[in-house]
C-alpha cells in the first residue's frame, strides 16, 4: 500500500515538473523582448529623481533618461548637450549658454531657459532636501537662497527663451564638469508639481530612452525615444534585471538572458582564458582610488614617519599582481593617472628594512593598530594580506569587521586607527580627488576620512579650483598632490579597471569611465 | 474555541505593540546614520539637520516611537526613507510573493516530508529507513545558498529547463520553492518518523489490531493521526517563519520577497521598512500558530476536552 502511495506521489512530482516547464515553451531564456539590450543591476536603484540621486546606479540610469546643459565626450572633454554652444567671461565666473531649439520633454513640451533655472532652483531649496546642493552652490547668490531670504536665484538668469546666463560667486574652474553631472539635468516643473514624491517612480526627461516601467527589486524599463533631438538610438530598449547574486547573474549571462555582465573578481580569471569569451571582454580604466586610509588625528598614525613606514611595509605591486590579479593599474597619488596631466609624485616602494627602522626609531614597535573593514570578502582578504605585512614589520593589526553602515558611522567618527576605503569621481578633474578627500573644509564625514590637515594644501587646492587657465590649475594640483604623497595620509594601491563580458551579437558596445558618459545611443544587434 | 480565538486575536494588539517597542528600540541602538547614508558625502549641514528633523531623528526615542504608533494607528506605515515610497505599498506587492514562495515549499516538503516519515517509520531498521534517515541528515545538513546554486547549475545552466531568476509564475517558483523546501522536508521526515514510532508503540494500537482493524486503516486513521501534533507544530513554525522572508533564497533566485526587503531596509537602517516588515512578518506568524491551535482542537479529543474545561 505504502509502496503505491509512494509511486503515485513521484509520478505526480514528475507531472508536476513536466507541466510547471513546458508551461512557457520549454525555454529558460524567459520571455525577451526583441530589440531590447539586457544589463545586469546589483540592488533596487534608490530613485531616479536627479535632484535626490546620489549613487553611481542612479546617475547611470538617469543619463538616458535626462540631459544637462552639457556633457562628457569619451576624451573626457565637456561637449554640448541641450546647450549647443557658450561663452565664459575672461575671468571665468560668467557663463552665457546658448540653448538648442526643438528639444522636447517626453511630455511634448519644449525645454526653454526657464526649465533650467526651475530645475536648479530645485535642487538648492531647501524645501526638497536635495543632497546635491553642493553641485550648485558655487552660483552667485545661492546662499541668500538656500536662506530664504530670496525666491529668485540672482546667479541664474534667462536672457531669453534659449539663452541662459549663469554667474558663479567667485571662478570655479570645473564649473562645467559640475554642470554634467545628475543634478544639474533639466526636469520639467508641471511634471514634478503633478507627481511630487513620486516623481522618482515617473521621470519625464529630454533623453535618448523613455521611461516604461519599474517592477521593484525584479526589473527597469527604458524605451526607446524616437524624438530625441541629438538622434535615435539603435536599439528599441534597455531592460535592467535587478540580480543581487553575482553567481545567478553569471549563469543568466551564460544562457543569454544578460547581454552585458560586469565580471565578479571570483570569475575573473576563467573569462579571461575562455576562448568562448575572451574576445568578448571590454575594459575601461577607472576614475577611482582604491587606498588604505589613516586617521591622521590620533596616535601612532599623526606621526607622519610612522605613516611612510607603513607605506614602506606593504608591497602593493606584488598585492596588485597576484590577489587583484592585475585588475588595476598601480597608484602613485591620489589623483587618478588618466586624470594627471604632470610628472607622477614619488612613489613609495617596497622596502621593509627601511620600514623597520623608522618603526623602531619612532618608538612604535608592537603598537596595535585597530584596522577596520566592510565585511566583503575581497576587501576582508586584501586586510589579511596588510596584516601579514605589517606584522613582519613589528606591527599588531587587529581587524574589525563591520557591515556598510555602521562601518561608515565609524569611521566618520574617527574610531579606526586605519581602514580600507575608495573613491569614485563624480567628474573627471583632478579637484575631486583632492578638494572631497584632503581639504581640511571635509575633515570627517564630509570626505576626507583620514582628518588629514595641511594649510598650505588647502590653499593651493582652492587656488587650482580658481585657476582660469589649465596649465596653472595642474601646476597648483601638482603641488597639492606631492606634498599629499609625501605626507602619506593614505597609502595609493591601486585604481580599478572597470571589466565587462558581452554577447558576441551586442555591436558597438563601450564601457565608460563615468556613468554619466554612456547614453546608450551607439549600442546596437 | 471560539472564546480561544477571540483571546488570541484581542492578544495580538499588546503582542504587537511589543514587538514593535523592542524592534524599534533595537534598530535605533544599532551604529550607523540613516541620514550620512542617504544623502552621500558631500551634503551641507543645513541638509542633513533637515532630513533629521524630516524623519524625527532630532527627537528623543520615546517620541520617536510615539509618533510611529500613531502612523500605525491611522493605518499607514510611513514611506521608506530612500525611495521615498510608501512601505505599506511595497508590502502589498512583497507579501504575496513571499506568500506564494512559502506555499510552494510547502507543497513539497509537507507531503514528501510526511511520506518519507511515514515509510521510514514502517520500515524501521531496514534498507528504506536508512536510505531515508541519511538522505535526510544530508537535506538538514546542507545549507541553502549552496543547495540552490547547484540546483540551479542543473536545471537552469546545464538542462535548459527552469530559469535561473525572477520573479514571475510556477516556471520561476520551482527552484527557489524546492532550495526553501529541502530542509523543511528533512525536518518533516526525522519529526514524523519518530512522531509515528511513539505512537506506534502505544496500547490503542495493539488493541485496534487484537479487535482486528484493517492494518491500512490503523496505520492510516489510528496512528496517522494520532502522529499528527508534532508534525503540524513543525509545519506551522517552518511556514510562519517563510512568511518572515527567506533572504538566502530570495537573493540567489532574485525573488522579490519580504526577506530582502527587510534585509536592505537592516543595511541601510531604513527604519519605517524594517519595521513595517517586522509588523506584518509578527501577525503572519501570530495568524499561523492560531490557525495550528484550531488545527489541534479539531484533531485531537483531548486538546478539546481541556479546552473546554478551561
Amino acid at each position: 500500500m505504502i509502496a503505491t502511495i509512494l509511486r503515485r506521489f513521484i509520478a505526480f512530482a514528475i507531472v508536476l515538473l513536466i507541466v510547471g516547464s513546458s508551461l512557457h515553451a520549454c525555454s529558460s531564456s524567459g520571455s525577451r523582448k526583441e530589440g531590447y539590450v539586457y544589463f545586469r543591476l546589483n540592488s533596487n536603484p534608490t530613485t531616479l529623481d536627479p535632484a535626490l540621486i546620489v549613487d553611481v546606479m542612479g546617475g547611470y540610469l538617469s543619463a538616458k533618461i535626462f540631459n544637462g546643459l552639457v556633457r562628457m565626450d569619451d576624451s573626457l572633454n565637456i561637449v554640448p548637450d541641450i546647450a549647443s554652444r557658450w561663452d565664459v567671461s575672461a575671468d571665468g565666473t560668467t557663463f552665457i549658454f546658448y540653448l538648442r531649439k526643438h528639444v522636447f520633454f517626453s511630455n511634448k513640451r519644449e525645454v526653454t531657459a526657464e526649465d533650467f533655472k526651475y530645475s536648479f532652483e530645485r535642487i538648492l531649496d531647501p524645501k526638497n532636501k536635495s543632497p546635491n546642493t553642493w553641485v550648485l552652490d558655487k552660483i552667485s547668490g545661492t546662499k541668500q537662497f538656500i536662506a530664504g531670504k530670496t525666491d529668485n536665484l540672482p546667479g541664474v538668469q534667462i536672457v531669453d527663451r534659449y539663452i541662459l546666463k549663469i554667474k558663479l560667486a567667485k571662478a570655479f574652474s570645473p564649473f562645467l564638469n559640475l554642470l554634467s553631472m545628475t543634478a544639474a539635468y533639466v526636469v520639467p516643473k508641471e511634471e514634478v508639481t503633478r507627481w511630487g514624491d513620486d516623481f522618482s517612480s515617473h521621470p519625464i526627461g529630454t533623453g535618448p530612452f523613455l521611461f516604461k516601467d519599474w517592477k521593484h527589486n525584479s526589473e527597469l524599463v527604458l524605451e526607446r525615444n524616437d524624438n530625441y533631438f541629438n538622434g535615435k538610438a539603435k536599439i528599441r530598449g534597455l531592460v535592467y534585471r535587478i540580480i543581487p547574486e553575482d553567481l545567478t547573474a553569471v549563469t543568466e549571462f551564460e544562457l543569454g538572458n544578460l547581454d552585458v555582465l560586469t565580471i565578479p573578481a571570483s570569475e575573473y580569471a576563467r573569462y579571461k582564458s575562455s576562448s568562448k569569451w575572451r574576445n568578448y571582454l571590454s575594459s575601461v580604466q577607472g576614475l577611482n582610488i582604491y587606498y588604505l586610509g589613516f586617521n591622521c588625528s590620533k596616535s601612532p598614525f599623526r606621526n607622519m614617519n610612522f605613516r611612510k613606514a607603513v607605506s614602506y611595509a606593504l608591497d602593493r605591486e606584488k598585492i596588485l599582481r597576484t590577489f587583484y590579479e592585475n585588475r588595476g593599474r598601480l597608484a602613485e597619488g591620489p589623483v587618478p593617472d588618466i586624470l594627471r596631466k604632470w610628472t607622477p609624485p614619488e612613489r613609495h616602494t617596497y622596502n621593509p628594512c627601511k620600514a623597520i627602522k623608522i618603526i623602531e626609531k619612532e618608538g612604535f614597535k608592537d603598537t596595535v593598530i585597530h584596522f577596520y573593514v566592510t565585511a566583503d570578502q575581497e576587501v576582508v582578504d586584501i586586510a589579511e594580506i596588510i596584516q601579514s605585512y605589517l606584522k613582519k614589520v613589528g606591527l599588531q593589526v587587529t581587524i574589525k569587521q563591520l557591515e556598510w553602515s555602521a562601518y561608515k558611522a565609524a569611521i566618520n567618527n574617527g574610531e579606526a586607527d586605519m581602514f580600507w576605503m575608495s573613491w569614485w569621481a563624480d567628474y573627471p578633474d583632478a579637484e575631486n580627488f583632492l578638494f572631497p578627500l584632503f581639504h581640511s573644509s571635509n575633515y570627517g564625514a564630509s570626505g576626507n576620512r583620514s582628518r588629514y590637515t595641511n594649510k598650505e594644501v588647502d590653499r593651493l587646492i582652492e587656488m587650482g579650483q580658481g585657476a582660469v587657465s589649465p596649465e596653472m590649475k595642474n601646476c597648483y594640483y601638482m603641488k597639492a598632490e606631492r606634498i599629499i604623497s609625501e605626507e602619506s595620509p593614505w597609502v595609493f594601491f591601486w585604481y580599478k579597471t572597470d571589466l565587462t563580458v558581452r554577447q558576441p551579437a551586442l555591436k558597438n558596445y563601450k564601457i565608460y569611465p563615468i556613468y554619466s558618459m554612456d547614453k546608450g545611443l551607439e549600442i546596437s544587434y | 474555541m471560539k472564546i480561544y480565538v477571540i483571546k488570541k486575536i484581542v492578544l495580538l494588539l499588546p503582542l504587537l505593540l511589543g514587538i514593535t517597542l523592542i524592534t524599534f528600540t533595537l534598530t535605533k541602538a544599532l551604529p550607523g546614520d540613516p541620514v550620512y547614508a542617504m544623502v552621500g558625502e558631500r551634503t551641507s549641514p543645513e541638509i542633513i539637520a533637515k532630513i533629521r528633523k524630516e524623519i524625527g531623528a532630532d527627537k528623543g526615542i520615546i517620541r520617536q516611537y510615539l509618533g510611529y504608533v500613531s502612523l500605525l494607528a491611522r493605518g499607514e506605515m510611513g514611506r521608506s526613507y530612500y525611495t521615498q515610497r510608501k512601505v505599506l505599498d511595497d508590502i502589498k506587492i512583497k507579501f504575496p510573493n513571499t506568500l506564494k514562495l512559502a506555499l510552494g515549499a510547502m507543497f513539497i516538503a509537507v507531503p514528501f516530508g510526511i511520506l518519507f516519515g511515514f515509510l521510514s517509520a514502517f520500515r524501521i531498521n531496514t534498507a528504506v529507513d536508512r536510505v531515508i534517515s541519511w538522505v535526510s541528515i544530508i537535506g538538514l545538513s546542507i545549507p541553502v545558498f549552496w543547495s540552490g546554486l547547484i540546483l540551479m547549475f542543473f536545471f537552469s545552466l546545464k538542462m535548459k529547463l527552469l530559469p535561473p531568476s525572477g520573479t514571475g509564475g510556477l516556471r520561476y517558483l520551482i527552484l527557489p520553492s524546492t532550495t526553501l523546501a529541502l530542509p523543511a522536508l528533512a525536518t518533516l521526515v526525522r519529526i514524523t518518523r519518530v512522531s509515528v514510532l511513539d505512537v506506534i508503540s502505544l496500547p490503542f494500537v495493539k488493541t485496534a489490531r487484537a479487535k482486528g482493524i484493517k492494518e491500512i486503516r490503523i496505520k492510516m486513521v489510528h496512528i496517522m493521526k494520532n502522529a499528527l501534533i508534532p508534525i503540524v507544530t513543525v509545519i506551522g513554525l517552518d511556514f510562519g517563519s517563510y512568511l518572515s522572508g527567506a533572504v538566502l533564497t530570495e537573493t540567489i533566485f532574485g525573488w522579490d520577497g519580504m526577506g530582502r526587503f527587510a534585509m536592505e531596509g537592516i543595511l541601510k537602517r531604513d527604519y519605517p521598512v524594517v519595521m513595517g516588515c517586522i509588523i506584518v512578518s509578527t501577525f503572519a506568524f501570530v495568524m499561523i500558530n492560531l490557525l495550528v491551535d484550531i488545527f489541534y482542537y479539531c484533531v485531537d479529543p483531548r486538546i478539546r476536552v481541556h479546552g473546554a474545561n478551561r
